[in-house]
Parts: structure tokens; sequence; C-alpha cells
């Protein structure tokens, strides 16, 4: 069986490297085809590459030479032009400029995602519906735009080298959206000692993940990590300088709907992601927010298509996709944009097309598409959310969900839980770590939280262990841990004439171990009192 | 018979006048600190008074300390259940007390029968890390040279197994702590992975007073353990990830150290191989990944891997993070970041895991492990067959090749392929062993069960042969204490009755089978025989001698002929040819035992203070059993009031392998979705009736410690 995998980004690497024992063992061939010339790194890191926390040696999640080795075609720097799924082949460009054909038996997009390009005068963008590309040529397919000197989105190593220069140069950052990743990136530059200014339209950040309340609490953690915000403000333009000596545009200010002139040296692009799926909307598959595939990562219309990662949008095909596609037909859901969905898939994937391959049964059921969880990653700042939050404490459901809030503004802290059943649907913490990631694994198990809601807000509280022994001596206490002696016992002992450390030794085994307690046994001889004792 | 007077060696060490005056200078029976202890005979023994006094005697292990368990060791001399005399069944399927002879030619018979069907595989030992090292060796050469079979294997399957492998293809060589102990005195940071020596090995604490001191004890454990309370006031830091997600968390742990620039790039490129493609690995795990995987915060773990980073630091792993099907992938993650931090084999700093069985240790070294000969060789060695084949007097060819692993020896007793008759020393699998009630079905379809014990152990109640073996008081030899250090076993009482070493039973039976080959009885000459058999290998004792034993002098192995004591092995150089560490790169895998809903539960097993492994020895001691009588299944408040229950009320835990019954015992110290039993309780109270078979892909460690149960009021 011939693999191949359009895409060698750490999704479509994962794949590969799942194939490497069906690839040794001859059960199947393997081509990928990779954009990036670079093996596969980790793009929930790239922030951390530009901002200069991690070098790329770091972020590597791949070892392009060792595919190799075992036998796989690998192109890096190379891209997929055309796929003919009729006959089972596929153009490629190794960057060269001259396309040549491959066959497969199975071919699997793991193209992921490209930014969002914003409508702003000033920036162009190109359209990708099905009607716009037969009109482009393939010199467009598997590209992105070209966007003016000092505006870039934050994807590949190429946007994170303009994000280093800008901060090399401590130059003023403007990040157009608040979603996760362009906070992240705030986050780091302001850590790194850049002035960095998010500008967003809605009132609070992180509008599709937060309710008001949350997004609140985190905007007033944001500002204290050093993040500017422009909030209620609609971008419209982008305002360009020219370089005197070369005449060159350059970024010089966002316009805002209302007027306002955000000047910095750079504009990064966080408007969120679509999938890269021009490749699968030219060969005639079905495509709405990602490549259509089933719950077996497999095309709604043609079984020797897969797809993976970013640009998979699974979902469970209507009984006839044709009478559907015909009636203009419309699905729900989406990629997640998270890389741990992919590598499931990409691992369950590799299982199947290597158990298939071999001719091996193969039962392993498919992962399952859960709603995402979304987590700030930022060292001074802890928002973790998933599912609708919508939902205000006093507000009637028809659905039997049950809001449950607690908010301390002041120090920073927020949550609220969603539930139905006692079971979550959605949650936002901010401030909260332990209790955010105690509900991360709650959500995730789909388990009932406890009906006290309030225990899993004291996770974060300084007694949070009830349990725990204070300084008060009680006679259950526990005072020798190796020879299980109570502070009652050796109140005995010394009621019954112990006057020293070695008598209560004697007398009750207590501090003959390890030792460790002698100091509390003499502190209850320094102090005789009935009370303290217990007898 | 008196078997002290028949050998007048033993006698004379045995000296009755010592152990009456200055006392017998020994260790501890139980764990693998081996606290020095000195036995001293009453003058007048009062009555319920132990056979012989214990006092604590100073050592670096345990500074003159005892825990409850050691103080109180002597009891189980003489306590109920004591096996005095062989016993077989009789026509009404009792036992009957007989004589050696008699004994001993129905054992010889049983094994002829089940070879002559079904050849010598159809004979199985099963051996015990509690085992002196000279009958670990003799267990291992009575398998191979005498039964000529291939099926041996031994309950540190269930404990060590997967450290061991990890500590192999990491360093070369596996000795659990490469340290002294006392090393651990001076650290300003020590991190624990699922050990909980506050109850296990409690004199052990002492030596973590310095990281308390600083502020620098970190515990990691899901439920707040009388180890993880030694973190309050200032003394440290402890995190409860979610059970079985041990290996994100480390695997998080070295991505931070990585992206924090944090790793001791000098000793990465002059000590250890692998690096780059390890960090390829890591990538994957950011910290908000990490947290959302183990429940730990991304900001502890950023706090955890930057004390780790400031040195003079040890890592220090245990059961809890080992005994599950990625056990030995988590022991390599442990020691993965000890690599990228700079750890291991530098002055004042290192990984070690801590061994659990009393001879834990020497127990994995002497060849009593399916894959293995003496000096920790692998039985598929040829140059290793060469040489033991040479001591034991035997040709190579006659060596058989690598067995199965206990789980998979166990669970296919008495079937078409398995064992039919099967040998058991020091060791106790139907409590122990995981799944036990399959295990119990396999071996009551045994055509023959043989057990060697020192009590009427619940495995010996349903053996067909029981033979009566001497105690750690009432025998000399030798243990490996966790440290590698060798120490002395000594002799201070005559055995009851006509219990007898089983140096003497193993010497006895392959007289019977296999009289060619000869068998020592005496255990020094076992030493020697073991030191020879050892040299050349990874744990050389070729060196060593009873006689250095006796001296003050501390030996560590490897001490081969002519060399001296290793403290510190890897003090220069790792095990490996080249003399570098081995980064492994290890991958997290889904765990099918995850609970999913409201209604599932994780259980974890573990142990407490009072009782030692399978409870044969400590639930006999009066005073330990009053403690805590029976067992109790610790839970979060908030999982009981979501049952209905209430601290002391019954509960039912129960899934697909089994069920049992036991009071519950709130404790807002264990995470909520988690419970915990100890598993040193028999029977319908065995936890192991509730814990998964599934083995490690590397060390066929079993599942041990997480299990997905239900819990319902009774």
């Amino acid at each position: 069986m011939h693999v191949l995998i359009v895409g060698a980004g750490p999704v479509g690497a994962r794949l590969a490297e799942g194939l490497l024992p069906a690839l040794r063992s001859g059960a199947v061939e393997v081509t990928i085809v990779g954009a990036e010339p670079v093996p596969a790194y980790n793009r929930v890191l790239v922030a951390e590459h530009a901002v200069g926390g991690m070098g790329f040696d770091e972020i590597l999640v791949h070892d392009a030479d060792e595919l190799a080795d075992a036998g796989a075609r690998v192109f890096l720097g190379a891209r997929v032009t055309a796929v003919d799924a009729a006959r089972h082949v596929a153009s490629v460009d190794d960057g060269s400029g001259t396309d040549s054909e491959i066959g497969y038996d199975r071919i699997v997009f793991a193209t992921g995602a490209r930014a969002n390009i914003p409508t702003l005068d000033g920036v162009p963008r190109t359209a990708r519906d099905a009607g716009s590309l037969r009109r482009t040529d393939a010199a467009t397919i598997g590209l992105d735009d070209r966007l003016p000197r000092g505006v870039t989105a934050l994807r590949d190593l190429d946007d994170a080298a303009r994000v280093a220069t800008a901060v090399q140069a401590r130059q003023r950052v403007v990040v157009l959206g608040a979603g996760v990743l362009g906070l992240e990136l705030a986050l780091l530059l302001a850590a790194a000692g850049c002035e960095v200014v998010v500008v967003h339209h809605g009132p609070t950040p992180m509008p599709r993940n937060l309710d008001r309340g949350a997004g609140l609490t985190l905007a007033a953690a944001l500002r204290a990590a050093g993040v500017g915000i422009v909030a209620h403000s609609r971008a419209e333009a982008v305002a360009v300088r020219h370089d005197p000596d070369t005449r060159e545009a350059h970024f010089d200010a966002l316009v805002t709907a209302d007027g306002k002139h955000v000047h910095g040296g750079l504009l990064v692009l966080s408007c969120g992601v679509g999938a890269r799926s021009e490749l699968a909307t030219l060969a005639g598959l079905p495509v709405e927010a990602g490549i259509l595939v089933d719950r077996t990562l497999t095309s709604w219309t043609d079984p020797s298509v897969h797809a993976i990662g970013d640009c998979a949008h699974v979902a469970d095909p209507p009984a006839d996709v044709r009478a559907w596609a015909q009636a203009g037909g419309r699905v729900g859901g989406g990629p997640s944009g998270l890389i741990g969905p992919g590598w499931q898939q990409a691992d369950w994937l590799a299982a199947r097309l290597a158990a298939e391959a071999s001719g091996v049964p193969f039962d392993l059921e498919p992962p399952d598409e859960r709603p995402a969880i979304v987590m700030l990653k930022g060292e001074s700042v802890d928002c973790v959310a998933a599912g609708d939050v919508t939902p205000e404490p006093w507000d009637v459901l028809d659905d039997g969900r049950r809001v449950a809030q607690w908010a301390d503004p002041e120090h920073g802290g927020y949550v609220k839980t969603v539930t139905r059943a006692g079971v979550l649907t959605g949650f936002a913490t901010v401030g909260m770590p332990r209790t955010a990631s105690e509900l991360t694994l709650l959500f995730e198990r789909g388990a009932e939280l406890p009906a006290d809601r309030s225990v899993v807000l004291r996770f974060d509280g300084v007694d949070h262990d009830p349990s725990a022994e204070s300084s008060a001596i009680t006679p259950e206490t526990t005072i020798c841990w190796c020879n299980g002696v109570s502070a009652g016992r050796i109140g005995e002992a010394i009621a019954c004439g112990a006057t020293t450390v070695v008598d209560v030794g004697g007398a009750t085994r207590a501090g003959t171990g390890c030792g460790g307690c002698r100091e509390r046994i003499q502190g209850m001889l320094d102090d005789r009192s009935p009370a303290v004792i217990g007898v | 018979m008196n078997i002290a007077d028949a050998d007048p060696e033993a006698s004379a060490r045995a000296d009755p006048s010592r152990a009456e005056t200055q006392g017998t200078p020994t260790h501890c029976p139980y764990c693998a600190l081996q606290c020095a202890m000195t036995l001293t005979r009453p003058k007048e023994r009062a009555d319920g008074a132990p056979l012989l006094d214990v006092a604590g005697r100073a050592f670096p292990t345990n500074r003159g300390g005892l825990c409850k368990k050691g103080w109180t060791s002597t009891v189980v001399l003489d306590a109920p259940g004591r096996l005095t005399a062989p016993l077989i069944r009789d026509a009404d399927d009792e036992f009957v007390e007989t004589s050696w002879n008699d004994a001993l030619d129905l054992v010889a018979l049983r094994i002829r029968e089940a070879e002559a069907a079904r050849g010598p595989d159809a004979v199985g030992v099963f051996g015990g890390g509690g085992l002196t090292n000279e009958k670990a060796y003799q267990l291992g050469k009575f398998a191979r040279a005498a039964l000529r079979t291939s099926r041996i294997d031994y309950n540190g399957r269930f404990c060590m197994s997967s450290a061991a492998a990890a500590a192999n293809r990491a360093f070369g060589l596996d000795r659990g702590l490469p340290f002294p102990v006392t090393d651990l005195d001076t650290a300003r940071t020590i991190l624990i992975l699922g050990s909980n020596m506050a109850d296990t090995m409690p004199p052990f604490l002492g030596h973590l007073e310095g990281a308390r001191a600083a502020g620098g004890l970190i515990v990691v454990d899901p439920r707040r353990s009388s180890t993880a309370r030694l973190t309050d006031d200032g003394a440290g830091t402890h995190l409860a990830p979610a059970p079985g997600s041990d290996l994100a968390l480390l695997l998080g742990l070295a991505h931070l150290a990585i992206a924090e620039h944090l790793v001791h790039d000098d000793y990465v490129e002059a000590r250890t191989t692998g690096f780059a493609s390890f960090r390829r690995s890591l990538a994957e795990w950011w910290p908000e990944r990490t947290q959302a995987a183990t429940g730990v915060p991304a900001e502890r773990l950023r706090q955890v891997v930057r004390r780790l980073a400031e040195g003079d630091a040890y890592i220090l792993t245990g059961r809890g993070v080992e005994q599950h099907a990625d056990g030995t992938d988590t022991a390599t993650a442990a020691i993965n970041l000890a690599l990228l931090l700079g750890l291991p084999g530098t002055t004042g700093s290192g990984y070690g895991t801590m061994t659990g069985q009393g001879n834990g240790q020497g127990g994995r070294e002497h060849g009593q492990k399916a894959d293995q000969l003496p000096g920790y060789r692998s039985i598929t060695d040829p140059a290793a067959r060469d040489h033991v084949a040479r001591i034991w007097g035997i040709e190579p060819e006659a060596i058989p090749g690598p067995g199965i692993p206990a789980v998979r020896l166990l669970e296919s007793a008495g079937s078409a392929d398995g064992v039919r008759c099967l040998l058991i020393h020091g060791s106790n699998p139907v409590v122990s062993a995981p799944n036990v009630d399959a295990v119990r079905t396999a071996i009551d379809r045994l055509d023959t069960l043989v057990v060697c014990d020192v009590v009427m152990s619940e495995t010996a109640e349903r053996a067909d042969v029981v033979l009566p073996v001497t105690q750690w008081a009432e025998e000399d030899g030798t243990m490996t204490n966790l440290e590698g250090r060798v120490l002395r076993r000594r002799r201070t009482v005559d055995p009851p009755g006509e219990a007898r070493s089983e140096l003497w039973i193993l010497a006895e039976l392959a007289g019977r089978l296999a009289p060619q080959v000869h068998f020592d009885v005496e255990a020094e000459r076992v030493f020697t025989e073991l030191g020879r058999a050892s040299a050349g290998g990874r744990s050389d004792y070729s060196g060593i001698d009873y006689g250095m034993l006796d001296g003050d002098e501390s030996v560590h192995w490897p001490c081969p002929a002519g060399g001296s004591s290793t403290p510190r092995p890897f003090d220069v150089r790792f095990a490996h040819p080249d003399g570098r560490a081995r980064f492994v790169s290890v991958r997290r895998r889904p765990n099918p035992e995850t609970p999913r809903g409201s209604d599932q539960l994780w259980l974890v097993t573990g142990r407490l203070l009072e009782q030692y492994q399978s409870g044969a020895q400590t639930r006999r001691v009066p005073e330990l059993v009053a403690a805590r009588p029976r067992v109790e299944l610790v839970l979060h408040p908030a999982a009981a009031h979501a049952r209905g229950l209430a601290d002391g009320d019954l509960a039912v835990i129960a899934n697909d392998r089994g069920h049992l019954t036991a009071p519950v015992k709130l404790d807002a110290g264990i995470r909520m979705d988690t419970v915990f039993l100890p598993f040193h309780f028999p029977e319908a109270d065995s936890a192991n009736l509730l814990t998964s078979d599934a083995v490690d892909p590397v060390s066929a460690m079993p599942e041990f410690k997480t299990a997905v149960v239900t819990v319902a009021r009774a």
C-alpha cells in the first residue's frame, strides 16, 4: 500500500512516524511532501521560538532522516499542486518549478491551516472558494498571501523571524485579535520587555471562549502583565509609511473604525485560522470548514482519501452525500485548531493503515471528537476554558444546564461552571490554576462535580487540605510516624514518669526510628500542660 | 534433630553465649533499608514476650533507629502459624506432618512425573525478593542445572522490574541507589515520585531532613501520603497528579528544563548520548498540555524544575510510578530528566529507585529472573552461559533458554502449555499478584504445588506439600540492600522443630533428581560459589567474602576479585561500553484503565506502616494488627458524599475482575477521583482482586497502580 502524505507539519510527520514499523516491514510505502524546507516542528511553540525563549532545535518534533533511512520518500520544500482523485495521482512540485506525478493507494491530507487575513484596506487577500480557485492557476495552490512589510501572521518560521526582528529592535508591536494565540504572543512580548498592544473589536478578550466575567478578569490580568489592550475597536485599514531611501511601504499604524491610529513597528494578525483545503476543493472532494471526513477520518466521497489535523472537518456524513450537496447542505463544527486531537488522529490512522496494509484485523475505536479545552499559555496569567460558558447563574435554561460562579476581581480569581446533571458542559477559570487543572480532568472524563461546588475552589486555597495537621497537637495527632505513636500515647508515658526523650522512646518507641520527631517530643516534655498532652 | 548441632561452623557462629551477652549483630528481616539491629536472648523470657530482644544498632542507613515493624520483628519467630514440620495432604485433603525424607521423596516423585509427561518446562520455580543472596543464587541454579527448566521467575517482577529495565538501558547497570543513602543528607532538593517511605521504611526519613530544612522536599503522589505530609510547613511541595499521568508529568518537566535553558549542556555533551532525538520527543509536552494531562498547574511544574536545576538535587522513584503498564518508560522519563540536569554520577546529586523488598536488590542479580544468569548476566549471552556452566559443572547447552515472566508463569499454571508442578519460595502470590482471583484459579489447577515458607501463608494453605524453612534470626547469609551494600545476616537462635534452610532443601532435592550437580548447603560456601559465578558480570561479587562483611568495612558491589567496593559506580563513567548514559525517548500511550463518567474512580494500591508485603509475617504480630486490623478504603469526602457514604460505612469496591467490601475512611488529602486500598490483606479483603494483569511491554511489570473501580454503599 502506497501512502502519500500531503503536509509534513507536526501532524503529517506524526502519521509518517506511526507508519515506520509498517514501512520497515515492507507492508507500506510512504511518500511525504512538505511545503516548508525543514522537518516538522511544534507550531504551538512558534511564539516561544520567535520571542527568543526556545531555539529551533528545541521545538523540532520529527527526524526526517530517520524516515528517509527507513525507505520513505521525503520531499521538503515541495508542494502538491493538484490531485487527480479518479486516477489516484498527485502532481508534485519538488521546488524546481516543474511538476512530476506520484501515484498513491491512499492520500492523507495533513495540510494544516493558514492564518486568516482580515479585510483591511492596504492588505491584499486571496479568495479560496471553489469558484475563485478555478480561476487561479496552480502557482497559488498551497501558498500563503504576501503581506506588506511590517505586517505578519504568526504561523511559520518566516513569521517567527519577522517577530524576532521586531523584538530585537525593541519595536512596539500591535497584535490584531484577542484570541488565545494573539494573547499568548502579547504575554511573551511583554515578558521580553517589548511594548505591545492588543486591538480587538469586542468588549473583552477571548470572546469565543470566555463569558464577560472571565473576560474582564483576564483583561485585568493582562494589563497587570504589561499588555496594552484596545477594546471595542474594529480594525479597518493599515496606514503605511515609506522608507525615505528605498520608497518601500512599511506598516505604520492600524486604523480603527472610530479613527484611532494604533502605531507600531510590527502588526501581527491573529484573527484565527482556516483549513488549507484548496487542493481537496479542486479535486472535487466535499469541503466545509475543512475537508469533510467521517469518524474514521475518511473522505465522505472517496475511500482512498483521508484528512487529519487542522485541515480535517470531522462530521457524520448524510445518508446521501450527493443529494445533500445539491441541496446546498451545510454542516456544523470544524477543526479544533488544537494539536493534541491532531496527534491522536495521526496515531489512530497510522495504526489503521498499517493494519490494513498487513491484512491484520483492526478494531481500535477512532478518537473521540471532544469539545476543545482552551488554555492560555503564559507564565503570569492562568486562564482555562471549555464549552459554552455564556449562561448566567440565574438564567432559566430549558436544557437543564445550571451555572455556578465565583468572582473575586480584587484578587484576580474567577470560576464559572456550567453543568447538566452535575456534569460539566463548560467552564471558565482565571487565576485559579489548581481548580482549573482539576476542572479540566473532570470535563474530559465527563464526571460529576462535587455537590458542594466550593470544594473545587478550595484547591487553590492555603487550607486546601483540611486534614493537614495544624500546629495544635491533639491526642490523636501522630507524633512518631516511624512507629505510629500518637501524642496521647506519649502524654501517657510522660504522665507515667518519663522525663527525657529516651524515656519516652523506651516506653512508646516514639523517636526510635528516623529521629525526626525527637524535637516535638522534647517540646511535649518541656510543656507538660495536660491540655497539650491530652491526659 | 538440631541443625545447629549438625553443622559445627554454623553452630560456632550462632554463638549462644554471644546472643545472651552482647547480642548478635544482624539486620531487620523486612524492607530493603535493612536496618541494623542487635538480637539478644533475654536471661529470662517473660510471659508473652518474644524469643529475642531487639535493639537498634548504629549503621549508616538507620543510625540506630527502627520502625514499628522492626521493633516487633522477633514476634514472628514463634508466632501462631509458624511452620515446624513438613506437611503433606492426607486422604481427606488435610495437612499431616511427615518426615523430611518422605516429603522430599514425594516432591522429587511429583517433579519426575511432571517432567516425564510434559518435559522439563512442566516444572516451575517462583522465588522471592526476600530470599538471601545465597538462596536466590541456589534457586536459579537448581532450576536450570537440576530441573533443567526455563520456567523460573520471582515476585520482584511485581516490584523492581520496571526500574531495573529502565536503569539497565539508560546506565548499563541496575543498582537501585548508585550512592550510599547518607549522600542524601546534604541534598538541597529531593524529588520523590511514587514512594511513601514514611510508611514503608520510616528510618529512611532521617536522610530527607536536609532537603526539608532547605524547603526542597518534593513529593509526587495522588494522595497526601505520610511522606507527602512531610512537605508541610514550608518543608517542600506536594504535587498530586492524576493516577497514571506520571509519565506526562516527567515529560513536561523535561520539556521545561529545555525551554527554560536549564539543561546542563557540558554534562549532556560529555556523559550522554541520544540527546537530539530525545529532545524532539519532548517538544509536544509544553507546560499547559502537561497541566491538562496531569492536573498539576503549569506554574508548579516550573517551580519544581527550577528548583531541581539549582543543583545538589536527587530524583528518587518508587513503585507508585513504576508499577504500571508504562512503568519502564516512566522510570526512563525520570532518568532522562535527571540526565538533562546532570544529576546521575555527579557528586552531591543523583537518580535512584527505592528498592522495596529486603533483598530486592540482591534478589534481582543472581539468576532467579526468567532471562538472567548470576552476576546480572543475560541467559542468551553465549559467553555468560559458558562461564556459568563451568561453575555449575554442566555443559553450556544444558542451560535452558529464557523463561516467561511472573504474571504469565502464574496465569498459565496448570493450563495445557503451563507448568504442572510449581515450587514457591518466599512469596505469597495469592495475595500479592495482580488480578489475584485468576492467579488463585490457576494455582488450584496445578497437579502439584510445593511451598517453602516460615509461616502458613495463604499460598501455603493451597499447597500439596509445605516445607518449613528457617527465617532471618535462624540463618546465616547475605542480603544486598537498596544501596547495593552487601550485609551479613547472622544466625542467633536455632530454628524451631524441623524447620530447615532452603539451601539444604535444594541440595537434598538435587541429590534425588540430578546427583551429578553439586549443591552446597552451607551459606558461606554458596556465597563463594556465587562470587565466582558473578565474576565479570554486571553485579560482580567475586571480591567479597564473609570476613570482609564481619568487619566494619562497607562493601558495595561491584567488587571484583582484587578490586574494591564501589559505593558510587557512576562517578566517572556509566556502565555502557562507551561509558555514556543513554537518553531513551519515550512516548505516552493511552491507558485503558482510565475512568469515564461519574461513577468510575481510580483505585491506587499501596502499603501501611504496620504491614510488610502480603502481610504473611506482619499480620501475625498482634501489636501491628491492632493498629489497623482490617482493610479500609480511603476516599475523598466529596466522592463519599456523592455516594451517600459517611466515615466508617461499608462500601463495595468493584470492577470487571472482582469486588471487595471494606469500611470507608474519609480523607480530604486524596484526589477526588481516586481511592486507595492497601494490598496486605488476604482472601476476600485482597486489593489485588481489583488490579489489572496487563503488563509493561519491556519489563513485564503488572499494572498495580491504576484500576478503574466503582464504589457504592454495601
